[in-house]
C-alpha cells in the first residue's frame, strides 16, 4: 500500500533513469541489429569489444598504457576499435556466406580471444572512468536530472541522427538497405556486399565504443560488467525485433525502464534473470518485436 | 563414355544428395570398422587404467569424461538440431544441484538423484525451447546466453537450498564399501560409454532419421508429420537430458558443486569442446573435446589469461579450417549429416 502511495513520488525518477540507461542499452543494440541486418551474423564479440575499448580509453588516458588526454585517448581508440572491427569482419569473412550458425560461432571465438586480451593487459582489476563533464544538476519535481543524463541524451540523439542520416539520405546508406533487404539482388546489380558489411561493422564497434564509455561512469569497468552489458542489449534488440533498427532504439528504452522498475520494485539481485525472462516472453508472443506493425518493413 | 560415368555420379547424388541423410553406413566400411575398433581400444585401456595410474589422473580423467558427456550434448544439439546453445552450463548445473542438494536437504543417493537430474533436465529443456521453437537458431543461441547469465546469481542467492558462494558437497556413496576414487571414475566412464552407444543407435533409428531430415529438409519432413518446431523442441530437451547428466556425474565424480563451475564461460567451453571434436557425437570425439576443456585449464594454471585466447584461436581455426573448400577439408574425417 506504501508503495502504491509512493508511485507518484518514486515514478518519475525510475522512468527518467531508466529512459538514460535505455538510451545506452539501445546503442549497443543498434550495433547488433545492423550487424545481423547486412551480414546475417549474431556478433557474439560485441560486448568483448566495447568492453576493450572501454578499457583501451582507461588505458590510454590513465597512465597505464599512455598518458593521453581524454579526447584524445578516444580518438585512439576509436580508431583502435575500427581497426579491431574490421580485421574481426576479415577473419570470420569466408564463413559469412556459408551458415549463421558458423559464423555467429566464429565470432564467440573472436569474443573469447578479446576477452583474453583484456584480461593480460589489464588484469582482473575494477577501474573507474569518468566522464570529462561538469557536475551540476538541478531539480524538476521528484526528478533530478544531471549532466551526466544531459550528455547521454544528446550524445544518443546525435548517433541515431548521424546513422539514419547515413542510412537514409546517402548512397552508403541505399547500399545498406539493399543489402539488408536482398542480398542477392544487390550482388546482381553489382554492389560490393563485403563494403555495405564492412560499414555495419564498424559503425557497430563505434556505436558499442560509445554505449561502453557512458554507461561506465554509472558502473564500474571490469572484465565482468561487460558481460552483462551484452545481455542487456541483446535484450533490448530481441525486444526491438533484431532487424528493425528502430525496434533497437525502442527496445533499449523499453528493457532500460522495465529493468529499473524491476530493480526497485521486486528484486536488484535477479536482474539477469529478469531479462532471460523478458528474452521468453518476447520470443514466444513478439516473435518478430514489439514494433512490428508500428515500423513496417522498412529499414 | 567420360560422360557416362557423370552420369553415374549425378544419379549417385540423387540418392545420396550431399548434405542430406545418409544411410547409417557412413563414407567407407572400412574406415568405419577402424572408429569401431579404435573406440574399442580407447574403452579397455580407460577401463584397466585404474589399476595402473594414480589417483589424481583418475581424477582428472573422471572430470573429463563428465565434461564429455556435456560436449556431447552441445554437437547432439549442432548435429541434429542445427543450434547452437551457449547456456548449456544451466543445464549441467541443474544435474549437478540436483544431485547434491537430494543428498543434503532429503538423504537420497545417486540411485534416486540420477534419474530425477535426467528428468528435470528433460523438463527444463523443453520449456526452454518451446518459446524459440518457430524462430531461427540465432535466436535460440541468444536466450541461451541469458540462460548462462542468469545462473550464476540464481545460485548465489537462492542460499538455503543451493550454498550460495560456497556450494555443496556430496559424500554418499553409489555402492558401499567400494573405493571413492574408483566408483567415481567408472560411474563416469560407464554414463560416457553408455551415452556413446545410443547415440550411435540413435543415429540410425527412426527418430533420428526424422530429427536429421527435419533439418535437411524441413519441407519433406513435414510432408511426413514432423513438424520442424517438434523435432527442435524434442532435440532441445534430449541434449539438455544429456547436460545434466553431465552434471550430475561431475558433482559426484567431484564431490562438490559450486557456482564458480557453472559460469557463461563454461557454457561457451563446452561449445569450445563441441567444435573442437568437429561436433562430432563418437566416443573420441567427445572425449578429445572434453579432454581439451578439461586438461588445458589444469595443466596451463598458471597460463590462466591465455586460456580464454587459447580457445578463441582453437575456435576460430578450426571452424575456418572445417568449412574452407574441399582443399583442406580433405583431410578431417568425413562429415555426414
Amino acid at each position: 500500500m506504501s508503495a502504491l502511495s509512493a508511485l507518484p513520488q518514486d515514478l518519475p525518477p525510475l522512468l527518467w533513469s531508466g529512459l538514460v540507461s535505455g538510451c545506452l542499452y539501445g546503442l549497443g543494440a543498434l550495433g547488433l541489429v545492423m550487424v545481423f541486418k547486412s551480414s546475417k551474423v549474431v556478433n557474439f564479440a560485441h560486448g568483448n569489444l566495447a568492453g576493450l575499448a572501454a578499457f583501451l580509453v582507461y588505458g590510454f588516458s590513465s597512465g597505464v598504457l599512455l598518458n593521453l588526454s581524454w579526447g584524445s585517448a578516444v580518438a585512439l581508440a576509436l580508431g583502435l576499435t575500427a581497426i579491431i572491427g574490421v580485421l574481426g569482419y576479415a577473419v570470420i569473412a569466408p564463413l559469412v556466406f556459408k551458415s549463421d550458425l558458423t559464423s555467429t560461432i566464429a565470432t564467440l571465438g573472436i569474443g573469447l580471444i578479446l576477452q583474453g586480451t583484456i584480461q593480460i593487459v589489464f588484469g582482473a582489476e575494477i577501474v573507474s572512468l569518468e566522464l570529462p563533464i561538469p557536475s551540476f544538476g538541478f531539480g524538476l519535481g521528484s526528478l533530478r536530472i544531471t549532466a551526466y543524463d544531459l550528455t547521454v541524451l544528446a550524445v544518443t540523439a546525435l548517433m541515431i541522427g548521424g546513422l539514419f542520416f547515413v542510412i537514409e539520405r546517402t548512397r552508403l546508406g541505399i547500399a545498406f538497405r539493399a543489402v539488408c533487404s536482398n542480398p542477392f539482388a544487390s550482388r546482381v546489380c553489382g554492389l560490393n556486399l563485403r563494403l555495405v558489411h564492412l560499414f555495419s561493422w564498424v559503425s557497430g564497434a563505434v556505436l558499442g565504443l560509445v554505449a561502453a564509455l557512458l554507461i561506465v561512469p554509472t558502473t564500474f569497468l571490469s572484465s565482468t560488467t561487460v558481460a552483462s552489458f551484452m545481455l542487456t542489449a541483446f535484450t533490448a534488440a530481441v525486444v526491438g525485433g533484431f532487424s528493425s533498427l528502430p525496434g533497437a532504439a525502442v527496445g533499449g528504452i523499453v528493457v532500460g525502464i522495465a529493468m529499473n522498475l524491476f530493480s526497485f520494485y521486486v528484486s536488484p539481485e535477479f536482474m539477469n534473470t529478469f531479462l532471460l525472462g523478458v528474452i521468453m516472453l518476447t520470443l514466444n508472443f513478439f516473435p518478430d518485436g514489439l514494433l512490428e506493425k508500428a515500423a513496417g518493413g522498412r529499414v | 563414355m567420360d560422360s557416362s560415368r557423370k552420369q553415374q555420379v549425378a544419379v549417385s547424388e540423387l540418392v545420396h544428395p550431399k548434405g542430406a541423410i545418409r544411410s547409417p553406413a557412413r563414407p567407407l566400411p572400412e574406415l568405419r570398422n577402424l572408429r569401431t575398433w579404435a573406440s574399442l581400444l580407447v574403452v579397455a585401456v580407460l577401463a584397466v587404467l585404474p589399476a595402473l595410474s594414480g589417483s589424481f589422473l583418475l581424477y582428472s580423467l573422471s572430470l573429463c569424461f563428465a565434461n564429455a558427456l556435456a560436449v556431447l550434448s552441445v554437437s547432439v544439439l549442432v548435429r541434429y538440431g542445427g543450434e547452437v546453445s551457449i547456456g548449456h552450463s544451466f543445464f549441467v548445473a541443474l544435474g549437478a544441484y540436483s544431485v547434491a542438494i537430494l543428498e543434503k536437504h532429503f538423504g537420497l543417493g545417486l540411485w534416486i538423484s540420477l534419474p530425477a537430474a535426467l528428468a528435470l533436465g528433460f523438463v527444463a529443456g523443453l520449456l526452454f525451447a518451446i518459446p524459440s521453437r518457430r524462430m531461427s537458431g540465432i535466436y535460440l543461441a541468444v536466450a541461451s546466453m541469458a540462460l548462462a547469465l542468469c545462473l550464476p546469481e540464481l545460485l548465489i542467492h537462492m542460499e538455503r537450498w543451493t550454498g550460495g558462494f560456497e556450494g555443496l558437497y556430496i559424500s554418499r556413496d553409489l555402492v558401499p564399501g567400494v573405493s571413492k576414487a574408483g566408483q567415481r571414475y567408472y560411474l563416469a566412464l560407464a554414463a560416457l560409454v553408455l551415452v556413446c552407444l545410443a547415440l550411435a543407435h540413435f543415429r540410425g533409428s527412426r527418430q533420428g532419421m526424422a530429427l536429421l531430415l527435419a533439418r535437411a529438409h524441413p519441407r519433406a519432413a513435414e510432408a511426413f508429420g514432423i513438424t520442424r518446431s517438434w523435432a527442435r523442441i524434442s532435440i532441445f530437451a534430449l541434449s539438455a537430458t544429456l547436460a545434466s547428466l553431465s552434471g550430475a556425474v561431475l558433482a559426484f565424480a567431484s564431490s562438490t558443486v559450486s557456482p564458480n563451475s557453472f559460469t557463461l564461460w563454461s557454457g561457451i567451453f563446452y561449445l569450445v569442446g563441441s567444435v573442437i571434436g568437429l561436433q562430432g557425437t563418437s566416443l573420441i570425439a567427445a572425449l578429445i573435446g572434453g579432454g581439451v576443456i578439461t586438461l588445458i585449464p589444469q595443466y596451463l594454471a598458471s597460463a590462466g589469461d591465455y586460456v580464454p585466447i587459447l580457445y578463441g584461436a582453437a575456435l576460430l581455426i578450426v571452424t575456418l579450417v572445417a568449412n574452407s573448400g574441399s582443399g583442406l577439408r580433405r583431410f578431417l574425417p568425413g562429415k555426414a549429416a
